[in-house]
């Protein structure tokens, strides 16, 4: 293909087309080569030829010859020689190439002819080009030359510029880096100044602004320095905000509270704030303390130069004096209270904020937020109880520390109702039963009420010996609770009717409660509104400023009319007493009998259980100290009055009675001191009291005034109406003493109150045993036959005698009337005695007839008939006491000898003399009959004993 | 825990009913006036330590009641008192009127020795005042009792009165012209060693006394 391409252009080429040919190898030629084809031009000329046989000779041109420009022409026409060599042959192939190169290099020549003018005039073109072509290059090389130079110059500033732009911009980078550094330095003293604006949260904030653009600029070098300052402005932060947070323990602050809280929460710390808060209060509690009690101390020591700072707040208590102490203790209490409302307060805040808290954070940040809420909750309910704990340790400290003996009862009582309500306060805040506290409450009401007995058994002691047993003269219709000491009973009655449960009235009803946090929650402090309270609950209305010598307001008025009506009948006579009664009968009814001393006893008793309701904790305790008060007044009217009585006659006084003098002697009265014989030991003496000596004004020994019969009276009736009111109190007391301890009241009402009356025999029979001369009628009736043979109707002059005895008593019995007023009990104890001592005298008469007939015992039947019936007008008692006594010995006398057996005995109640007497004045019995009847007698005898 | 003394006498307040004789004595323990008083029944008492001439002496006060109907209770309250209190009203007359029947009762139940001051209370009602100072103070010279007008309202003169009262006992003690030992005398000694001491004293003096 590229063959036939070639030929047929060089066809073309040869085939006279004239147009010249541009072909970029011909361009290339150079004059030199053209001048190199001398050769053929040689050839051409050798043999010119006509133009046919040329285009015949060039037609005969084979084709090989066209086909490759290497091709090898004479390798060619080699081939093409035969084997066997034709010399002829050669010569004309010879000849015909020859002739071939003649007519190609004249055709060749001929072009060459043809076209050389074009050539010429392109070589021209050429040259021109050429020259051109060498300005270009020289324009291009100045160019490039200039441009070089151009970018030389250019270059470097522009790059030198653009570096300077850069460190500008960057410097003006740093500059504003600088500028907020310096910012942040200065930030410091804002944040100081916000620190004082108290806006913690802001600093906070801007604080940690600051270290966060700090942290930007960490690469800084100084920046480091700042960090480590901003740090410590932190930390200063966190300082300042615990400060904050610890003066919320004094004086809690919803605004300032909030702000803090706000921080914390800023600095995710609220858990730690908690923790650091508890701290915060349990310092709090005892640098207040420390700090009031300090202060009262260093005020009363004066100028000493004693340094109380380091002492122990145990050890200060110590030096607390009694007049400051209630001051200090209220001061102590109030500041404790506001503490423990701070404490309150941020409890409430954390219920109302927490929740709205939660509420308002969502998703992942709420059970963080929930978890912390539960933590602060559950931290604050703890915190409760130890926070309390600290409160009472410290109270209790402090009370311990004083001896509180010597305290004025109202003053006890007052510091008694603070640490009441401290209590009270605790059981709102907590729950807390206080035991802390209410044991230190019962010591100290125990030291200071054992003490507060001592002085009262002391003074009960001297009352009963500077006592004259006279009658104080009181209303009709007096009663222990019109007593001023015993109004806040009426209260207590008043309370428990209205409200029908019957729950004494004390400060722990339900609806006081719970109402001190709310209260006081922003003023006031419970412990200064004191005396207010105490008039609004009229617990102790009349404790206050009430004294032994405030009387009650109700008697006055009454005693004016009731009694003087009842009583004297006139109104200003006393001195000289006109006084006179109902004719016929000496006694009185239902005249309360009342002495000084009694009147005070109550006083006490009244007092006393005062202090039951506000010392429960030992409540039982001044039950029995106030059983004391009535035993020793008891036992001191038997020693004075009863005593010498029972010594001669063993039967007044009865067993269970004896039994409780027994008790009250041993436990109660102090052995009078031997004289010689070392004191006894004090703490022996201190419980007990040694026994009084009556006062000397009392006499007991004139018969005219029937051996102090009035002053007796009083002191046994006085002893029983205490008895009585007593007996109203129980239901009281009952309520007042703990459950378990009732036992001892019913002993103490069984084996005092009850044995008041029992105390009547001792004291009145030792009046009517000496008041009727006995003897003096024995002695008549022995001077009596008994053994007449008549039956008699007269009796005989003894009887009157008795009788006559009898009603001089009864007219001395009226005048004692006329001084005091005679109970009807005691009237018939007196003359049941009377009777009961003639009648014992009847049958000893009687025992002591040697002989005796049918009309002797007939006789004493009328004399004991004549007895009887003059009785009766006399005294006003039925049945006749131990009438059967005196009758029975004497029909005895009738009985035949079995049944007499039988009769002696059944018949204990006669000795053994009046039954032997009996047994020998019989006489319708036969020696030995008699003679077995005293063998029995006797044996009997053997067997009572 | 009991009080050391080395005194106890015996003090009886006496006077007209609402001459102020509680009142006087309240002020004197309590340090303050009683406000809503009402007559005293039979008796009432209260005690006082206080420290004369450098002795402590404890006062027993016995304050009687003023009207007339208790006076057969008061009287046994006389005996062996060793000081008293004879209490007027200086604003009426009557309780003035009174004081020489109270003095007569108080010379022949109590001890003739006994030391008695008279007291003008009501000091404060200058105003209503009926009975004058000079009228009063005659009155105690004429019958050797010292005399002092005092407010148990103000607490005037309160404390004086008693004090005043327990120095001249103290000063007839030192003199000899009362003796504590004596019974009835409304003394007694409190301290068990000065008693002893007293004791021994009086035993070398007097050898024959037996007790």
């Amino acid at each position: 293909m590229a063959a036939s391409e070639i030929k047929r252009k060089f066809r073309n080429l040869l085939g006279g087309k004239q147009e010249p040919v541009q072909s970029p190898i011909e361009e290339n030629f150079s004059h030199e080569q053209f001048s190199r084809e001398a050769a053929v031009t040689k050839a051409k000329n050798q043999r010119p030829r006509n133009p046919h046989e040329e285009q015949e000779i060039f037609e005969a041109i084979e084709e090989a010859y066209y086909n490759n420009e290497s091709f090898d022409t004479s390798e060619f026409e080699l081939k093409k020689v035969p084997e066997v060599l034709d010399l002829e042959k050669i010569e004309d192939d010879g000849t015909t190439l020859r002739q071939q190169l003649q007519v190609v290099s004249k055709k060749v020549s001929e072009l060459v002819l043809q076209n050389h003018p074009a050539y010429a005039a392109e070589l021209q073109r050429v040259m021109e080009l050429q020259k051109a072509l060498q300005l270009a290059s020289i324009i291009c090389a100045n160019g490039r030359r200039q441009l070089t130079i151009a970018r030389e110059s250019f270059t470097a500033a522009s790059l030198g510029l653009l570096a300077n732009y850069k460190k500008r911009q960057q410097l003006v980078g740093l500059l504003k880096s600088l500028r907020t550094i310096k910012t942040l330095q200065r930030t410091d003293l804002r944040l100081k100044e916000m620190m004082e604006e108290e806006d913690y949260c802001g600093a906070i904030q801007l604080c940690l602004e600051c270290q966060k653009a700090a942290s930007i600029f960490r690469h800084y070098k100084c920046i480091s320095e700042l960090n480590s300052k901003l740090q410590d402005t932190f930390e200063m932060i966190e300082e300042q905000l615990d400060v904050a947070l610890s003066k919320t323990c004094l004086n809690f602050d919803v605004d300032h509270y909030e702000k803090v809280q706000t921080a914390y929460r800023l600095l995710g710390k609220t858990q730690t704030a908690m923790d650091q808060l508890h701290m915060h209060f349990t310092s709090a509690i005892h640098n207040t303390a420390f700090q009031i009690v300090l202060g009262y101390v260093e005020l009363c020591s004066g100028t000493g130069s004693t340094n109380f700072q380091k002492r122990q707040y145990s050890d200060l208590c110590m030096h607390i004096s009694i007049e400051s102490f209630t001051p200090c203790l209220i001061d102590l209490c109030k500041a404790l209270w506001g503490v423990m409302k701070s404490y309150y307060r941020t409890m409430a805040w954390h219920d109302i904020h927490d929740e709205e808290a939660v509420a308002d954070t969502e998703g992942s940040g709420n059970i963080e937020a929930t978890f912390n809420r539960c933590y602060i909750k559950q931290k604050l309910e703890h915190g409760l109880v130890r926070i309390w704990q600290d409160v009472q340790q410290k109270v209790k400290t402090y009370i311990l520390g004083t001896d509180l003996s010597e305290f004025k009862l109202e003053g006890f009582i007052q510091v008694l109702d603070l640490v009441n309500r401290m209590i009270e306060i605790g059981e709102e805040f907590c729950k807390s039963k206080s035991e802390g506290l209410q044991d230190s409450l019962k010591q100290q009401s125990l030291n200071y009420f054992r003490n507060h007995h001592r002085a009262r058994m002391d003074e009960l002691r001297m009352f009963l010996e500077n006592e004259g047993w006279e009658l104080c003269p009181v209303k009709s219709s007096f009663q222990i609770m019109q007593l001023m000491e015993f109004r806040f009973m009426r209260n207590l009655v008043h309370s428990s009717q209205a409200s029908d449960k019957g729950v004494q009235l004390n400060s722990s009803s339900p609806s006081h409660h719970s109402k001190y946090f709310e209260r006081y929650a922003t003023e006031g402090n419970p412990f200064e509104t004191q005396q207010e309270e105490e008039e609004n609950e009229d617990v102790w209305a009349g404790t206050g400023n009430e004294d032994d010598s405030d009387s009650d307001s109700d008697i006055p008025d009454v005693l004016k009319q009731d009694f003087i009506d009842e009583i004297t009948g006139e109104t200003h006579s006393n001195r000289q007493p006109k006084r006179k009664y109902s004719r016929t009968r000496s006694y009185q009814k239902n005249v309360p009998i009342v002495t000084n001393t009694s009147l005070n006893v109550f006083r006490v008793i009244g007092k006393y259980m005062q202090m039951m309701t506000v010392l429960k904790p030992i409540a039982f305790d001044v039950m029995t100290c106030m059983a004391q008060l009535l035993d020793y007044y008891l036992y001191t009217v038997y020693i004075f009055f009863g005593a010498e009585s029972s010594i001669t006659e063993e039967k007044t006084v009865n067993n269970r009675l004896w039994v409780t003098l027994q008790r009250i002697q041993e436990n109660m009265i102090a052995e009078s001191p031997v004289p010689g014989a070392p004191p006894l030991e004090v703490e022996d003496r201190r419980d007990k009291v040694s026994q009084p000596h009556i006062s000397p004004i009392v006499n007991l020994i004139s018969s005219d005034k029937l051996y102090g019969l009035a002053e007796r009276i009083v002191a046994a009736e006085s002893l029983v109406f205490l008895g009585e009111q007593l007996e109203l109190l129980e239901p009281h007391l009952e309520i007042l003493i703990p459950p378990n301890r009732k036992a001892f009241l019913q002993q103490f009402y069984s084996q005092t109150v009850k044995m008041a009356t029992e105390l009547r025999k001792p004291v009145y029979w030792s009046v009517t045993g000496q008041s009727v001369d006995y003897d003096n009628v024995l002695q008549h009736m022995n001077t009596v036959r008994w053994d007449v043979k008549d039956i008699m109707s007269q009796h005989n002059s003894y009887v009157d005698h008795l009788l006559m005895s009898f009603q001089n008593f009864g007219v001395r019995l009226s005048e004692v009337g006329r001084r005091v007023p005679i109970p009807k009990a005691v009237y018939d104890t007196l003359w049941e005695h009377c009777v009961r001592l003639a009648n014992r005298t009847f049958v000893d008469g009687y025992a002591n007839a040697k002989k005796c007939s049918n009309e002797g015992r007939a006789l004493m039947q009328l004399d004991f008939q004549q007895f009887l019936s003059k009785l009766e007008k006399l005294v006003d008692i039925k049945p006749i006491p131990e009438r059967e006594y005196v009758e029975m010995y004497i029909k005895a006398y009738y009985l035949p000898e079995s049944q007499l057996e039988l009769w002696l005995q059944d018949h204990k109640e006669y000795s053994n003399k009046h039954l032997l007497a009996l047994i020998n004045t019989v006489d319708h019995i036969n020696k030995k009959g008699r003679q077995r009847l005293i063998g029995l007698v006797e044996e009997l005898e053997r067997y009572r004993r | 825990m009991s009080e050391t003394y080395d005194f106890l006498f015996k003090f009886l307040v006496i006077g007209s009913a609402g001459a102020g004789k509680s009142c006087i004595l309240h002020q004197f323990i309590e340090s303050k006036f009683k406000q809503d008083s009402s007559h005293t029944i039979g008796v009432e008492f209260g005690s006082k330590v206080v420290s004369v001439g450098g002795k402590s002496v404890k006062l027993q006060i016995w304050d009687t009641a003023g009207q007339e109907r208790f006076r057969s209770v008061t009287r046994s309250y006389y005996r062996g008192a060793a000081g008293a209190l004879l209490v007027y009203d200086i604003t009426s007359r009557e309780t003035y009127n009174a004081l020489t029947n109270w003095l007569t009762d108080a010379r022949t139940l109590a001890s003739p020795n006994i030391v008695i001051i008279l007291v003008g209370n009501k000091k404060d009602l200058e105003a209503e005042r009926e009975v004058t100072f000079m009228e009063a103070s005659r009155f105690a010279q004429e019958n050797e009792l010292m005399f002092l007008e005092t407010s148990a309202l103000t607490g005037e003169n309160v404390e004086e009165t008693f004090l005043k009262c327990a120095r001249q006992i103290l000063t007839k003690i030192e003199s000899g012209e009362l003796d504590p030992e004596r019974m009835g005398s409304g003394i007694q000694y409190g301290d068990a060693s000065l008693r002893r001491l007293q004791r021994q004293q009086q035993t070398t003096k007097r050898p024959d006394c037996g007790c």
